[in-house]
């Protein structure tokens, strides 16, 4: 990515002027977040419609699309994702990428009984819950 | 390896390993994000088990919830949206070469993570009160001889009313109470220990700035601290929600 920039384009930080992210954005960004939290925050507790709100699968899926929402914002715009070298976007989109991959292991979870172990509900400190399992002996 | 130059035309030093400057920041900046990449892979095993336990025991995880206090998790949550604001600016400030600036942003992201460790540390307090950190200790719900299982704590009643547990009766299954605690303790303990771990990164950088050391050449430091700063911010953006906000 090094391209023929004339040395007149380095700020006194050395940076490039295209890789400085605007103050307008950055306080904007802000905002969008604090609104974000405090959306998230009203529909928890608030939100008008009664079915909606005792509804999980929606409730939820609403919570964390608020924090997608926010998570998206905070890596493209202050982690600089978005004025970043194409090198510097296949990391940062490669560990997302990871950790989405990584909740397929559900899966398994999710089309299998869970099989106790023996022996296992005994130990004291244990934080395995106890009751999910049937005959210990 | 080294250039005698003025920062105003000629730029940041260019070590001698790297064709250009920009070769360099780019380096800098792809380590840093690996590095981020491996906390994401660290940070999501936590993730896929606290998932898992919810997706099982959602009734019981949503009863034990109450027990966390949403106010003091909402503060949190805007401290460190703040922090992340003032870290973007410090980074700006940097890139363009206004240390004055960017030394009181710096500052001001210190003073936010010491804030949201004090109001974690209310939060800790108060639970550790109730026998909630699930060590032996560990004591949830109904007691034989009382009629409900009511807590008291120090730490809550030095809060103003408005921030105090609205919910002190423990309803839901004990063992899985231990459970939602023992996911809850470790996330949030962790991601504790970055807000650590940050603050001692911000005041190395605050130091290297201040004697002028030659280490830093450049806005690139700032940004990478930035970075790691930002990546802590968003593991508590999705903190918030899954424990403090649990859906009926």
């Amino acid at each position: 990515m090094a391209a023929d920039h004339g040395h007149h384009e380095y700020t006194a930080g050395g940076a490039h002027a295209h890789h400085i992210l605007p103050q307008k954005t950055i306080f904007l960004i802000f905002g969008l977040l604090l609104g974000g939290m405090a959306l998230t925050i009203w529909a928890a507790f608030f939100l008008p419609v009664k079915s909606l709100l005792e509804n999980t699968f929606f409730m939820q899926s609403l919570a964390l699309g608020i924090a997608v929402f926010k998570a998206y914002l905070v890596v493209t715009y202050f982690m600089g994702v978005k004025m970043g070298t194409r090198l510097v976007k296949i990391f940062a989109i490669g560990g997302f990428v990871w950790f989405f991959v990584l909740f397929v292991m559900m899966a398994d979870y999710v089309s299998r009984p869970m099989e106790p172990v023996v022996g296992w509900e005994k130990v004291p400190s244990s934080a395995l819950p106890r009751d999910t399992v049937k005959n210990p002996e | 390896m080294s250039h005698s130059h003025t920062k105003e035309t000629d730029g940041p030093e260019v070590y001698f390993q790297y064709e250009d400057i920009e070769q360099q920041q780019e380096t800098y900046l792809v380590g840093m994000w690996s590095f981020l990449v491996t906390e994401v892979m660290f940070f999501g095993a936590l993730f896929l088990i606290y998932t898992l336990y919810r997706w099982k025991f959602h009734d019981d995880f949503y009863l034990v919830h109450e027990q966390l206090n949403w106010k003091m998790g909402g503060l949190n949550t805007l401290i460190l949206l703040t922090s992340s604001f003032t870290v973007a600016l410090a980074v700006h400030f940097a890139q363009k070469g206004n240390t004055k600036l960017q030394m009181r942003c710096l500052f001001a992201t210190i003073l936010c993570a010491f804030g949201f460790l004090a109001v974690k540390t209310f939060e800790y307090g108060a639970k550790i009160d109730h026998n909630l950190l699930p060590n032996h200790h560990f004591q949830y719900g109904h007691v034989e001889g009382e009629e409900e299982h009511h807590v008291e704590s120090k730490w809550d009643k030095m809060l103003p009313s408005v921030l105090q547990v609205e919910k002190k009766e423990q309803h839901g299954n004990p063992q899985r109470a231990r459970l939602f605690f023992s996911i809850y303790f470790t996330m949030t303990g962790l991601h504790g220990l970055h807000v650590i771990i940050g603050i001692i990164c911000f005041t190395a950088l605050m130091i290297l700035i201040k004697i002028k050391s030659s280490l830093i050449t450049d806005y690139v430091p700032t940004e990478m601290v930035g970075l790691y700063w930002h990546f802590v911010d968003l593991v508590w953006i999705f903190l918030y929600p899954l424990y403090y906000l649990i859906p009926k």
